[in-house]
C-alpha cells in the first residue's frame, strides 16, 4: 500500500438479512487529494458505501483501512478516527438547539480541547469564506436550505478533517440553492481536500472530480476518470444509466 | 343551617381547618418526594432502555459479556415498566405499605416511595419517547464529528429531549398531585382524607369536600399556568 492512499476498502460487504446484499466485495483505494464522485441508480449501494467509510452504518464484513488502520476492528476507538473524517448529510443535520457558531465550535472545543476563542476565530473565518459570517448568531431554523448545507460543510471543516464525505449534499435542496453549495464544494476540491461525494449532479462530477465510481447492485462496475466514464463508458449498465441521466 | 353557620361548624370550630392545612402539607410532601424519585428512576430507566436499543447490535459483536449484562439490566427495566403500568396505583400503594414496608410506620415515606416508583415508570416512557423522537440524523451528525454515545446524549440529544418532553413531564406532575389523594387508604391524612375527616365529624359533606376540590383546583391551575409559560418560552428559543 502506497503512502498516499488514505482510505482503502477490502472485500467490503453489507447484508440486510440473508438475501439483500447492499454491498458486495467492494475494493477501492482512495488517494490523498482525490475528489471521487460515486454515481449510480438509486438503491445501488452508493450511500451505503459512503456511510460505511466512517462506520455511521458499519458494513457486515471486510476491512476499511483509514490511514493505515483497519477501523472495522473491534479494538479501534472509532470516534477518534471519525474526528478526521468530516461528513455532510443530505438533510444537513445541524443541531437545532444551538446557534450556527455553537454548531461549529462544540466539537473542536469538546473533542480537540480548543479554547472558545480559538474555535470561534476558526469558525468565523470559515463562515466568512462561505459568506455566512453575518448569520453566526442565528439558529438553523432561520436559514435557507442552501445556507444550512454550507454551514454543515464548514461545521465538518472545523475539525480539520483529512477526508470529507458527502452523502447527496444537494438532493434535499431547492434547485436555485444547489449552485451555492456546489461552489463551496468546488472551492474545497481546489484547495486539495480529499473528497468522496455521492451525488446526482453530473455537471459537478464532470467538472470537479478527478475520478468517478459507477455503482450498481452493491458493486463498483466502473472506475475511471470523468472523461473515460462520460465519453467512453465500457459497462453496459453505465451506458444505460448515463443515457437516462444526461 | 346558613352558609355562615356551616362554614363555622366545618372549619372554625375545634380548629377543623387544620385538617385541611396539615393534609395539604402531607399531599405536597408526598408529591415533591415522589416526583424527585420518579424523575431519577425515569432518567435511569430511559437511558438504559434507549442505550440498549441503540447499541445492542454493535455491542453484541464487540463485547459478549457486556452485552449479556446489559441484556439482563434492560429486561429488569422492561419488567418494572410492565408491572407498574399494568397494575392500579392503589394496589401498589397497599402492597408497599402492608407487605414491602410492613416494618415501617412512616406512612408519608412509604407513600412517597410508592408514588415515586409508580411515577418513575411513566417518566421513563415519556423520556424514552422523547429520545426516540429525535431524528436519527442528529445521532449520525454528532457521531460523524467524533462524539461518542454519552457525549452525543449530553450535548446533542438531551437538550432537545428536554424541550420536547417538559410539557408532558409537567402534565405527569399534575396527574401525580391528584393521584396522591388515595393516600388515605394507608392511613395518611392527606388533603382528601383531611376533608373527609371533617365530614365525618360534622356530618356535613358540602363545605369540606368542596373546599378540598377547590384547593386541588387552585394548585393544578397554578401548575397549568406555569406549564403554559414554559411552553411559550421553549417555542421562542426555536426562532
Amino acid at each position: 500500500m502506497s503512502d498516499n492512499v488514505i482510505i482503502k476498502t477490502e472485500n467490503l460487504c453489507k447484508f440486510y438479512g440473508e438475501k439483500i446484499h447492499a454491498l458486495e466485495n467492494v475494493n477501492v483505494e482512495i488517494k490523498k487529494g482525490e475528489v471521487v464522485v460515486v454515481i449510480g441508480p438509486s438503491g445501488s449501494g452508493k450511500s451505503t458505501f459512503l456511510r460505511s467509510l466512517n462506520m455511521i452504518e458499519p458494513a457486515t464484513s471486510g476491512k476499511v483501512i483509514f490511514d493505515g488502520v483497519d477501523i472495522m476492528s473491534a479494538k479501534v476507538n472509532i470516534n477518534l478516527h471519525r474526528q478526521r473524517m468530516g461528513m455532510v448529510f443530505q438533510h444537513f443535520n445541524l443541531f437545532p438547539h444551538m446557534t450556527i457558531l455553537r454548531n461549529m465550535t462544540i466539537a473542536p472545543m469538546k473533542l480537540l480541547k480548543q479554547s472558545k476563542a480559538e474555535a470561534e476565530t476558526k469558525a468565523m473565518e470559515l463562515l466568512k469564506r462561505v459568506g455566512l459570517d453575518d448569520r453566526a448568531g442565528a439558529y438553523p431554523s432561520q436559514l435557507s436550505g442552501g445556507q444550512k448545507q454550507r454551514v454543515a460543510i464548514v461545521r465538518a471543516l472545523c475539525m480539520n478533517p483529512d477526508v470529507m464525505l458527502f452523502d447527496e449534499p444537494t438532493s434535499a435542496l431547492d434547485p436555485e440553492m444547489v449552485g451555492e453549495v456546489l461552489s463551496v464544494m468546488k472551492q474545497l476540491a481546489e484547495e486539495g481536500m480529499t473528497m468522496v461525494v455521492v451525488t446526482h449532479e453530473m455537471g459537478f462530477a464532470k467538472e470537479v472530480s478527478n475520478r468517478i465510481l459507477f455503482m450498481d447492485e452493491g458493486k463498483i462496475l466502473e472506475d475511471g476518470s470523468p472523461e473515460q466514464i462520460f465519453n467512453n463508458p465500457q459497462n453496459e449498465r453505465t451506458k444505460d444509466f448515463l443515457r437516462k441521466v444526461l | 343551617m346558613s352558609l355562615k353557620e356551616q362554614f363555622i361548624l366545618n372549619f372554625v370550630e375545634d380548629d377543623r381547618w387544620k385538617y385541611l392545612t396539615n393534609g395539604l402539607l402531607n399531599t405536597l410532601t408526598i408529591t415533591v418526594f415522589a416526583l424527585l424519585l420518579g424523575v431519577v428512576i425515569g432518567i435511569v430507566v430511559a437511558m438504559i432502555r434507549t442505550t440498549y436499543d441503540k447499541t445492542k447490535d454493535s455491542l453484541k459483536k464487540r463485547n459478549k459479556i457486556g452485552y449479556s449484562f446489559f441484556f439482563i439490566v434492560n429486561s429488569i427495566c422492561k419488567i418494572y415498566l410492565t408491572v407498574i403500568r399494568g397494575t392500579p396505583v392503589v394496589v401498589q400503594l397497599l402492597i408497599a405499605y402492608f407487605i414491602i414496608f410492613a416494618f415501617s410506620n412512616d406512612g408519608i415515606m412509604v407513600a412517597s416511595i410508592a408514588f415515586g416508583i409508580n411515577s418513575g415508570a411513566y417518566v421513563a416512557e415519556i423520556l424514552r419517547g422523547g429520545i426516540m423522537s429525535i431524528d436519527v440524523g442528529q445521532f449520525e451528525a454528532s457521531n460523524s464529528l467524533g462524539f461518542n454515545y454519552v457525549q452525543t446524549m449530553i450535548y446533542v440529544i438531551i437538550p432537545q429531549v428536554i424541550k420536547t418532553v417538559l410539557p408532558t413531564l409537567l402534565n405527569e406532575m399534575i396527574a401525580l398531585i391528584k393521584e396522591t389523594s388515595i393516600a388515605g387508604y394507608v392511613g395518611i391524612v392527606d388533603l382528601t382524607k383531611g376533608g373527609d375527616i371533617i365530614r365525618g365529624r360534622t356530618f356535613s359533606a358540602f363545605m369540606p369536600l368542596l373546599a378540598v376540590a377547590a384547593i386541588y383546583l387552585v394548585i393544578v391551575s397554578f401548575l397549568t399556568f406555569v406549564l403554559g409559560r414554559v411552553e411559550r418560552r421553549l417555542r421562542k428559543s426555536e426562532r
